[in-house]
């Protein structure tokens, strides 16, 4: 009795540990921030005690019209996209050190920055990490600072649902055209007008998106009913990926940029109705030179940002532009260039086109790019006593500037203050209290100015200014940066985690040593150090990005040697048994499966060059029995044979292994059922049977615990009652899983079953007691359960989540339905099942020596096994973390460190809590 | 029984011919036909396997196990069934860890493992032919008391674990032309078979030295 409470309590223990570490750990390294779902709304202004701008509504008599909080600026915005657009792609060679040949290819825009230097400018934008393209389109949209993980409601949509300036325009009446990649159209699914998405799924694909969109923007510039145009090319981005950066095809890439834009600007110069239109070429981000982004490298972050506007600024503006670096363009003309932040874009295309600026935007409008417009020159605010002086432009602007920042200081600190009452996580109080004293302090001197109804001064510009940039760099704190300390100390947590856990395993194992034989102890401690070593191999392979891209692949190879000297101890103690060949033939099939998926897993991962063509040409196959019936009717007519054989089998050992009478009806029934039901599903597509096959798997949980508790399975044996209570948990949770895996699973499953089979008679035959744990397999069996994991077409990251899954049975969408669900299907066949089945590892074996065991030691043997498996999936995961830890400045930290973390942060606390149900349920 | 005459200097002497075979084959894949392990693996491990076939069957053969019912020509018979076997075995076996089966792999993986056959089931088929308890001996080390088969395991292992290890680098993503199959494995096997020719004899010795402070 004692050791049954002790496995309950040392898993429990050991359960609340990772726990610990794990948040500990993910809150240092997984930033995260909460979506709001507010809108910004152009009535806010109003409403609100918004300081800004008493004036504006008493003045302007159409403020029942006004779209906005701002008057628009210039009348139309054309926004050209070149994906990783570099900074030394636009601006001048003779800022850099060395002129390289992808210098100075996109001499149009630079032959507008020389010649017209007062109404077009070339700023280096500072991006943001991370520098993938959907979060980068998103901080563009939004104005904020997207993080790995955003906490969101959207589940498996991508599209947008924080408000962003498109919602704006599209809220207030204006129409927006977009061409080019097709991730607009995933993340504005119902916004524009008129769209022309094309796939950017095809990295190899140079061309098919840049040549749409210079196919439809001509036809488009000549035609007036567009309030915004956004193209957005790709070619460049893949050109990059594949070729890398100083390559012919970049080159060749630039220049087709080049002469499209110089075709822009050539009619945007002669059509009248684009003299209000402003320019704007940009980067979502940058690259380096491999054609890599995704890190926060100086590389990745520095692109560009282009602005031009037609008609000709006040030559004042000269002086609103930051004294900056310039350098000697191809003609010979000085061409200067200045540095923004990415951050600020949104709000500053916001308060171009005049529109409420969106509502989690935590950017500044950029002076420069304010200024490049005509109307900020323009008087927008009354009342005239403002302007005594009407030459001085500069002064009219500094006043449209004040207010514009102004109002969009009143917009950050509303986000500010509602993000820090809604948000899980917030901001550290003190620098909150910092930043509030810098807001009321330059409200207060904004109002004075409005008091003594003088001019606004330079000094609230600054003291606006300052509150949004000390803003920002706390944003970037919270959102961009990694906590080291508390990731140090989640790290401590988990190695004590396996201090104690390797304490309790070996307190455990001395123990269940007391009740052996003395002779078997070298040989169990061999087996020991051989898992271990095994362990460690794993755990090390971690430590490189290719060897988690591999994984499955490593795991299968691992357990292939461990299969391979099973074989070999076979032949030293007698002959090959035909489940060590069956084994073998079965982790072939296994690896077929996982390098099945590989390609799928990279076509979305970047960074996985997997040729699929080297590796697993079977298309032959196929081409031999081209033609007849039954190739096409195979693949529909397996999966139910295959069903067929594991009801048959289930039934089987269900009726000869579980004793009690009502019990084994009960759950042969139930699982007929299920398996009745999925065969109607897949024949019919009902989604009623899905339903009923999870309600009985539901039900026959629960029962089990009843029954359980009511001590209705406590009849018989112990070997006996261990190994019925094992089948009767497994037949309760394979059909739901069975269902979810789709027509791979039956046959996935008769491979689990089968290898299962195999690991537990291939057991060490130096061991004289067949029920005694054996380390190898409880190693084979987590190898195993790695292997199923990546044969059933999972991989982790989140793309690698079969969506689909989650949908069986439901039409319609519901966040905590869906989520166990995808759950259930991504960890169903690689936690839940090999856990509950574990008992099985202690019980099965021939029925001879185990007769008349002493139950102590079953319970002992039990014991050892699942602290071993919890200990195993410990070691491995404490070793990602480690490498996640080392490699988080690494390129590829948020497209595969990171979610590989939180999979496997994932997987140990299922883990643990199955292990905990597991003790409660068996011991 | 010619067996017990052995020492350390002969199975040194012998193995150094096995290496000096494998050195052929590669100085003549070289030079005759300038292709090395790299840039075409197939070919070359022709040639290897062609070299080292003769050398190993030939050696192992006068080390055979029964001297007085089998006769050297029935020993090299033995080696020559042995090849394709021992093939097929390590095909399989390298297929189970991982290896790829698309055709285009076909004559390096089949051109492999005959030359892991020579490492390995070549030298014990000769010198043991079918007897099963001398197999299971050597595979359990239960009794190393024969100086052949130091001769025949260690370096046998010795290519396996090498060739165990060489797969490691393979799915690195570091884009050299010998990560591909199977030029690393055979590196890693070559290396190994190397490095356990040379401990064989070490064991030899101190296996010698210790039966003899035995007997004394």
């Amino acid at each position: 009795m004692r050791m049954r409470m002790r496995l309950k309590a040392a898993a429990a223990a050991v359960l609340c540990l990772h726990c610990l570490g794990v948040y500990l750990f993910t809150r240092g390294f997984l930033l995260t921030r909460t979506e709001l779902s507010a809108f910004s709304l152009p009535s806010d202004l109003l409403q609100a005690q918004a300081p800004c701008c008493s004036e504006l509504p008493s003045t302007t008599n159409q403020d029942q019209d006004l779209p906005g909080w701002t008057p628009p600026t210039v009348e139309r915005v054309l926004i050209l996209i070149v994906d990783a657009l570099r900074f030394d792609f636009v601006a001048p060679s003779s800022l850099f050190q060395k002129k390289q040949k992808w210098m100075d290819r996109l001499p149009s825009l630079q032959h507008l920055a020389s010649t017209h230097p007062s109404s077009s400018r070339i700023f280096k934008a500072i991006a943001d990490p991370p520098t993938t393209s959907l979060q980068r389109l998103k901080a563009l949209t939004t104005g904020g600072l997207p993080t790995f993980i955003d906490v969101g409601n959207s589940f498996a949509a991508p599209a947008i649902q924080e408000d962003n300036w498109i919602h704006q325009l599209v809220h207030t009446g204006r129409r927006v055209v977009m061409m080019g990649d097709d991730t607009w159209t995933q993340l504005f699914p119902h916004h524009f007008n008129h769209s022309y998405p094309y796939p950017s799924f095809n990295v190899k694909d140079l061309h098919t998106v840049d040549n749409g969109v210079a196919q439809h923007l001509v036809p488009w510039l000549h035609r007036q009913d567009w309030d915004v145009l956004i193209g957005h090319f790709l070619g460049v981005d893949h050109a990059g990926h594949i070729f890398g950066v100083d390559s012919q095809p970049m080159v060749q890439k630039l220049e087709q940029i080049n002469a499209i834009l110089q075709n822009v600007t050539d009619i945007m110069n002669s059509q009248k109705h684009l003299e209000n239109t402003m320019l704007i070429v940009m980067g979502d981000h940058a690259q380096t030179l491999n054609g890599d982004h995704g890190g926060g490298t100086s590389e990745e972050v520095e692109t560009c940002l282009f602005a031009w506007i037609p008609r000709s600024l006040p030559s004042s503006i000269s002086s609103i532009f930051h004294p900056s670096t310039c350098g000697l363009g191809l003609n010979g003309k000085n061409i200067c260039t200045s540095t923004m932040q990415q951050l600020d874009f949104a709000v500053s295309i916001s308060a171009l086109l005049g529109i409420p600026f969106p509502f989690g935007s935590i950017g500044r409008v950029n002076p420069e790019l304010y200024a490049l417009s005509p109307g900020s020159w323009d008087r927008q605010w009354l009342p005239a006593s403002f302007y005594e002086d009407p030459s001085s432009d500069l002064k009219m602007w500094k006043n449209n500037y004040a207010h514009v920042l102004c109002i969009n200081s009143w917009q950050v600190k509303r986000y500010i203050d509602s993000y820090s009452a809604t948000s899980v996580m917030g901001f550290p109080s003190d620098d909150l209290h910092y930043i509030t004293k810098l807001y009321n302090e330059a409200q207060s001197r904004w109002s004075d100015s409005k008091n003594r109804s003088c001019k606004p001064e330079n000094g609230t510009i600054d003291e606006f200014s300052d509150f949004l940039l000390s803003f920002a760099t706390l944003a970037r704190s919270a959102w961009t940066e990694f906590d080291m300390k508390l990731m140090v100390v989640g790290l401590g947590i988990f190695i004590i985690s396996i201090i104690f856990h390797l304490f309790v395993f070996e307190r455990v194992q001395s123990l269940s040593n007391v009740y052996d034989n003395k002779t078997q102890k070298s040989s169990n401690h061999l087996q020991i150090y051989v898992a271990f070593l095994l362990v460690a191999v794993r755990a090390v392979s971690f430590l490189s990005n290719s060897y988690i891209l591999a994984e499955g692949r490593v795991a299968n190879f691992l357990l292939a040697t461990t299969a391979i000297g099973s074989i070999r101890s076979s032949l030293v103690y007698g002959k090959i048994k035909k489940h060590d060949l069956v084994f073998l033939i079965l982790i072939i099939l296994i690896r077929f499966g996982i390098e099945k998926g590989m390609p799928k897993q990279a076509a979305t991962n970047p960074f996985l060059n997997y040729d699929s063509g080297s590796d697993f040409d079977l298309k032959w196959l196929p081409s031999l029995f081209e033609g007849h019936d039954f190739v096409i009717l195979l693949p529909e007519i397996s999966p139910m044979i295959i069903l067929f054989l594991l009801s048959f089998l289930s039934c089987k050992y269900i009726t000869s292994t579980v004793h009690s009478r009502c019990i084994k009806w009960v759950v042969t029934v139930g699982t007929m059922l299920s398996y009745l039901f999925i065969a109607t599903f897949w024949l019919s597509e009902r989604s009623f049977a899905p339903k009923m096959v999870y309600v009985i798997g539901l039900s026959l949980f629960v029962l089990n615990f009843v029954l359980r508790y009511l001590g209705i399975l406590e009849k018989g044996e112990t070997v006996q009652r261990l190994r019925s209570l094992a089948l009767v948990m497994v037949s309760a949770w394979s059909p739901t899983i069975l269902i979810l895996l789709g027509k791979q699973g039956p046959f996935v499953v008769l491979v689990c079953i089968i290898a299962g089979w195999s690991i537990i008679s291939s057991k060490n035959k130096g061991l004289l007691d067949d029920c005694k744990m054996d380390p190898i397999s409880v190693m084979q069996w987590s190898l195993l359960a790695i292997c199923l994991f990546y044969q059933t077409g999972h991989w982790c990251t989140f793309d690698g989540l079969r969506y689909g899954a989650a949908f069986i049975g439901f039409d319609e969408f519901k966040v905590v339905r869906q989520a166990i669900l995808l759950f259930v299907d991504t960890f169903g066949i690689s936690h839940i099942l090999p856990i509950f089945s574990l008992p099985f590892l202690v019980t099965i074996p021939n029925s001879s020596s185990s007769k008349g065991r002493d139950k102590t030691v079953i319970f002992l043997n039990l014991t050892q096994v699942y602290l071993l498996y919890g200990l195993i999936t410990a070691i491995t995961t404490t070793f990602t973390v480690l490498c996640v830890a080392i490699q988080r400045r690494h390129l590829m930290v948020w497209g595969l460190f990171a979610p590989k973390y939180v999979f496997d942060a994932i997987g140990l606390l299922l883990t643990d809590v199955l292990i905990c149900v597991s003790a409660l349920y068996y011991c | 029984m010619r067996k017990a005459e052995i020492g350390a200097t002969t199975a040194l002497a012998l193995h150094s011919l096995c290496a000096a075979g494998l050195a052929t084959g590669y100085w003549l894949s070289h030079s005759l036909y300038s292709s090395s392990l790299i840039t075409d693996p197939a070919p070359t491990l022709r040639i290897l396997t062609v070299c080292e076939a003769p050398v190993v069957i030939l050696l192992f053969s006068w080390l055979r196990r029964d001297h007085d019912r089998c006769s050297f020509i029935k020993a090299v018979a033995r080696g020559l069934i042995g090849l394709p076997i021992g093939a097929l075995i390590n095909a399989f076996g390298t297929i189970v860890l991982g290896a790829p089966v698309g055709l285009k792999f076909w004559p390096a993986t089949i051109y492999w493992s005959m030359l892991m056959s020579l490492f390995t089931f070549v030298p014990a088929a000769c010198v043991f032919g079918a007897s099963k308890l001398d197999w299971q001996q050597i595979l359990s080390y239960s009794k190393p008391s024969n100086i052949v088969d130091y001769m025949l395991s260690v370096p046998a292992h010795g290519a396996i674990i090498g060739a165990w290890l060489g797969a490691w680098p393979m799915p690195l993503d570091w884009e050299r032309p010998w990560q591909e199959w199977p030029i690393c494995v055979t590196y890693g096997a070559i290396a190994g078979h190397l490095i356990g020719m040379l401990f064989s004899p070490v064991l030899i010795f101190l296996h010698r030295r210790h039966i003899r402070t035995k007997t004394e």
